[in-house]
């Protein structure tokens, strides 16, 4: 297959960017998008010249760390597939697929197709954490999580923290993200001793560089873990019984 | 950095962001805009669905304009004789005022959040229902407030947009002569179709602000956006039709 690669170059941060154009002849349906990206490193490292930075890291979909615009799409073409999912027999033989960097004010580029995504780190350092103390491991039964509320965390616990959501987002928001955090943590005996003081943090955190949600629903078309879009519903929810237990943890 | 966080950071039970935030925490609060919005949407809900009950007294096989007028005045002498004269009303007028400028205000704070914070990157969307609605809510809402302006004068007042044989004592001759003029008529009609636009997609934004995560209400809801909708535009939009097609008349 022959595919015209158009790649965005951005040497850092502050660098101007701009599009470059490649043609890879040798590529082949069952490429993943990666895979087609380390095609055209090869082929650029061969004509001794600078390869395209992007991130990758397991290739099968669970690490969220690929990460990248396809036709102004994230990820690419299919819906709720990460990128390293994503195989070249989307494309027609001959077609212009171009790739750029997440796209959103919270993310800034650092480098051709890598952005900076440390402000989904910020949400989670704000409270999506457990600080507990455990102790030793309890008895048998001492601890019930019913079924349904397991099945449900571990629903809202699949999300990578890739930020396709945000890029998809016309109003570049991490609702989806917060609320997938918040959802899974509040559901589980130990997350909920801080369940009231998270959503306050990690609300508060999110405003600071995300915008607000207009529940268009792009970001779970775009989630390759399928965050609902309940998930945004949550974060309301969250606040909202945050407030009603004024300087109380849980 | 909001207060909340920093005091986290300064003792120590996290670990102080490698690059924190760097705008300032959006006051109000984004959440806190968005529970503005659906508390004051829903009033405008309610307001829309009583209004259009009045409006559907035109139908009213025997003396409508007797039964419409009636309607009228109760409106204005409503709560009488616990409150004087129009007491109600103005009470009744204020609180509308109010949740409009709060309305307004919101919105286009939130409007403004969303465009500054997307970044300046053209996205490419899926074609929903949603994003038709949802991304043209500023702009429904501006045609709406235009309209109501409009409205205002010329059915209230009785001013500038008025029929010349406006009366402030028989608003149902006020009616038909209004919808006489075809472009007034069809310009309530197409406002009628804004109108459902934005409640189609407001009443759907008003569950998620409220945080409604339960599967069944937001799925009754989703139908009821679009059902209310769907009976505003042709409830009220029949009027003006009937009225130029003869079918209404003095």
């Amino acid at each position: 297959m022959r595919l015209i690669l158009e790649v965005w170059r951005q040497d850092g941060p502050d660098a101007h960017g701009s599009f470059e154009t490649h043609e890879i002849t040798d590529a082949t349906p069952e490429m993943s998008l990666l895979e087609l990206l380390d095609r055209l490193n090869h082929q650029l490292v061969d004509n001794d010249q600078e390869p395209v930075a992007f991130e990758s890291d397991c290739r099968e979909g669970i690490c969220g760390t690929c990460g990248l615009d396809v036709n102004g799409v994230p990820h690419g073409p299919e819906d709720n597939v990460p990128a390293c999912g994503q195989h070249v027999r989307s494309f027609r033989d001959g077609q212009t697929v171009r790739f750029t960097p997440f796209r959103a004010k919270a993310f800034p580029v650092v480098r051709d197709l890598i952005v900076d995504r440390t402000g989904l780190d910020r949400i989670i350092q704000a409270g999506g954490t457990i600080s507990v103390d455990a102790g030793t491991a309890p008895d048998a039964d001492t601890l019930l999580v019913t079924h349904d509320d397991a099945e449900r965390a571990l629903d809202f616990a699949a999300c990578i923290g890739c930020g396709a959501c945000v890029s998809a987002c016309p109003n570049g928001a991490a609702y989806l993200f917060t609320g997938a955090k918040l959802s899974h943590l509040a559901l589980i005996p130990h997350g909920k001793e801080e369940r009231a003081k998270r959503a306050r943090t990690m609300i508060t955190q999110m405003q600071h560089e995300f915008g607000p949600c207009s529940q268009i629903g792009e970001c779970a078309l775009a989630c390759p873990a399928e965050i609902p879009l309940v998930a945004i519903a949550a974060v309301n929810r969250e606040r909202l019984r945050a407030g009603f237990k004024k300087g109380k943890a849980n | 950095m909001s207060p909340e966080i920093q005091e986290r950071s300064d003792t120590g039970q996290i670990p102080v962001a490698e690059r924190p935030a760097t705008t300032p925490a959006p006051r109000p609060q984004t959440w806190v805009l968005k529970v503005i919005m659906a508390v004051t949407g829903s009033v405008f809900v309610m307001f829309v669905l009583f209004h259009l009950a009045g409006n559907l007294k035109v139908y009213l096989p025997d003396d409508p304009q007797g039964h419409f007028n009636e309607y009228a005045h109760w409106l204005r002498s409503l709560l009488n004789p616990l409150l004087p004269g129009s007491t109600f009303l103005w009470a009744f007028r204020a609180t509308l005022i109010l949740c409009l400028c709060l309305h307004v205000y919101s919105g286009f704070t939130l409007w403004l959040r969303a465009h500054r914070l997307r970044g300046r990157h053209a996205r490419k969307v899926h074609a929903t229902k949603h994003h038709l609605t949802g991304r043209t809510m500023l702009w429904s809402g501006l045609i709406i407030l235009a309209f109501i302006v409009f409205h205002l004068l010329d059915l209230t007042v009785g001013r500038v947009v008025a029929s010349k044989e406006f009366t402030s004592t028989d608003p149902y001759s006020n009616l038909i002569h209004s919808f006489e003029r075809p472009q007034v008529a069809v310009f309530y009609v197409a406002v009628m179709v804004v109108i459902a636009f934005h409640l189609s997609h407001g009443i759907w934004s008003i569950v998620n602000d409220f945080g409604a995560t339960s599967h069944r209400v937001r799925s009754v809801f989703l139908f009821l956006a679009d059902l209310i909708a769907l009976v505003v535009v042709i409830g009220n939009a029949s009027i003006p039709i009937a009225v130029l097609m003869g079918g209404i008349t003095l």
